[in-house]
């Protein structure tokens, strides 16, 4: 214990006899975007679209378990359901969640490494660029190979 | 020098005490090995995602595999490793992230072992339901 | 050339369920400052106005404040320039409220002093002085000035309470890079926690925010570079040593 960094005094102020309660914002604060640069739009993106992602990740695996049950089930599944132009929009979708926390993923490492810290921000504008990029020939190759 | 304000005397009860979890015994992993792992999957996933998203969406004739390109693309040798590492990495990675979120609500020392426990476990289990469902597909074919 | 301006101002009291706004006319000239025209409200309309203030040039970091949703220092915030007909005055978010305008500030310096960090830089004097005569040069201060504007502005800090925040981060890096015969060690121990240096999110906003160029996201992350650097060292077998 001697050697924690902090040894200090006790809190010499008398109780200020008040609800300090940590008036934080909660998660407002990630979601609320009032206010709020690049960089903290770019954080709550991140943490939608990795939540999404990680949702879809469980309903696709629990969908390839149809796999096991046989060439009909599989088949029969693709063809009523997933050649569907709707699940082709659900697909652009999911291509543009990936990009999003794939490209900011880039960043945030490279950044948490200490690189590029002071261009972090034409990083953020060149990976959006790059991002909507490859969502457009990605949604065209969706298309042109569903339709 | 003149008067250099840090070497005054330190007023007493200059400071005040930080919460209890600042003690460094209370740390039982290294801090920053998740964000390690979070970084180093991360970086493994760009390959292998692109990968699966490439070799499932867009070179498919008709946008998706069915039953028999399913199984030849996953008893392909090289294929099937690949697959198995993307399985093993893509929910380490996913189950990482969603723990940072939890951590991000500044749980107890305690409450963070537990989800820490609680993700590996999911994380077991959902690698073991994945290999055993390409087990069967490689199998039956 | 006097124009009027709606103020929109948060109140609360200790013992209020909620707190409330209370909307104030002010005439503006195009020099005013929001904490002119507050300073004004309390002297002249409502002398109950809790607000906290000190030396009028962004130096004492006691006016940090919410001003139309986004961190600032009312007494640099030009109300002209806000461009808005209505301005809306909120205290600072992540911190107790104590009163209007007012958060306890003690969770943030509980955290900042625990750092320890000297005040006056050693490697930089202040560039382009002309000290008065006798004094050998104009010592050159460190730039937080500790207004919490840091902690209010960070998405973790909204939901973690641990957070050792990005102000205090920063001045555990300041140390690093400069230890001026402290030990750097332990603030190095109060970073490298899972609630330190590796709970950032790396959002910028800090540093956006920050009315004293600080930068202390981008010190976060170099705090991080070293950290890992000290670690690989230490793997390797390495003498950890240079504190850089």
């Amino acid at each position: 214990m001697t050697d924690r960094a902090v040894t200090r005094d006790a809190d010499p102020r008398p109780s200020p006899g008040v609800p300090l309660s940590a008036r934080r914002r909660g998660v407002a604060g990630w979601v609320d975007v009032r206010g709020r640069r690049l960089g903290g739009v770019a954080f709550i993106l991140n943490r939608i679209t990795g939540l999404g992602v990680l949702f879809y990740l469980y309903l696709h695996l629990v969908v390839l378990s149809q796999l096991a049950v046989g060439p009909s089930a599989w088949d029969s599944l693709l063809k009523n359901w997933f050649l569907n132009p709707v699940f082709l929009v659900l697909d652009v979708v999911l291509l543009a969640g990936l990009l999003i926390h794939g490209l900011n993923g880039i960043r945030v490492a490279l950044v948490g490494l200490g690189l590029v810290v002071s261009r972090q921000k034409a990083l953020l504008g060149a990976f959006g660029t790059i991002g909507a990029i490859v969502l457009l020939i990605g949604t065209l190759m969706f298309i042109s190979h569903g339709g | 020098m003149t008067g250099r304000v840090d070497e005054l005397p330190e007023p007493t009860g200059r400071s005040l005490p930080l919460p209890e979890r600042w003690a460094p015994e209370q740390q039982e992993t290294i801090p920053g090995v998740s964000w390690a792992w979070q970084a180093i999957t991360g970086v493994l996933l760009l390959v292998l995602l692109t990968l699966h998203m490439i070799a499932n969406h867009f070179v498919v004739q008709g946008g998706l595999r069915d039953y028999q390109q399913v199984i030849d693309y996953i008893t392909n040798p090289v294929i099937l490793p690949l697959e198995t590492l993307f399985l093993v990495v893509v929910s380490w990675h996913g189950l990482l992230g969603l723990r940072a979120v939890i951590f991000d609500f500044g749980l107890s020392a305690r409450a963070e072992r537990i989800v820490t426990r609680v993700f590996v476990a999911i994380w077991v289990v959902t690698v073991i339901y994945g290999v055993t469902l390409l087990a069967i597909l490689v199998t039956h074919r | 050339m006097s124009e009027t301006v709606t103020f929109r101002v948060q109140r609360f009291k200790q013992g209020d369920p909620a707190s409330h706004y209370d909307t104030f006319q002010e005439s503006t000239d195009p020099r005013t400052t929001v904490l002119d025209v507050l300073t004004r409200i309390r002297r002249v309309e409502d002398p109950t106005l809790t607000l906290r203030h000190s030396c009028f040039h962004a130096s004492c970091g006691t006016c940090g404040m919410k001003v139309n949703g986004r961190e600032v220092l009312a007494c640099v915030t030009n109300v002209r320039e806000l461009g808005t007909d209505e301005v809306v005055v909120q205290p600072l978010d992540n911190a107790p409220l104590v009163s209007d305008l007012v958060v306890d500030m003690g969770p943030f310096y509980a955290r900042f002093n625990a750092i320890d960090r000297p005040l006056v830089r050693e490697s930089e004097l202040v560039p382009g002085s002309h000290p008065a005569e006798g004094i050998p040069h104009a010592e050159r201060y460190e730039d937080c000035i500790e207004c919490g504007i840091c902690l209010s502005a960070c998405p973790i800090a909204a939901t973690d309470p641990e957070y050792l925040g990005p102000a205090a981060l920063a001045a555990a890096d300041r140390l690093r890079e400069e230890p001026r015969g402290q030990q750097v060690p332990p603030a190095l121990r109060l970073a490298d926690d899972p609630h330190g240096a590796w709970r950032c999110h790396v959002a910028f906003e800090c540093s956006e925010a920050c009315p004293s160029n600080v930068d202390p996201a981008g010190h976060i992350m170099s705090l991080r570079r070293s950290l890992i650097g000290r670690r690989w060292r230490a793997l390797r077998g390495e003498p950890v040593g240079a504190e850089r």
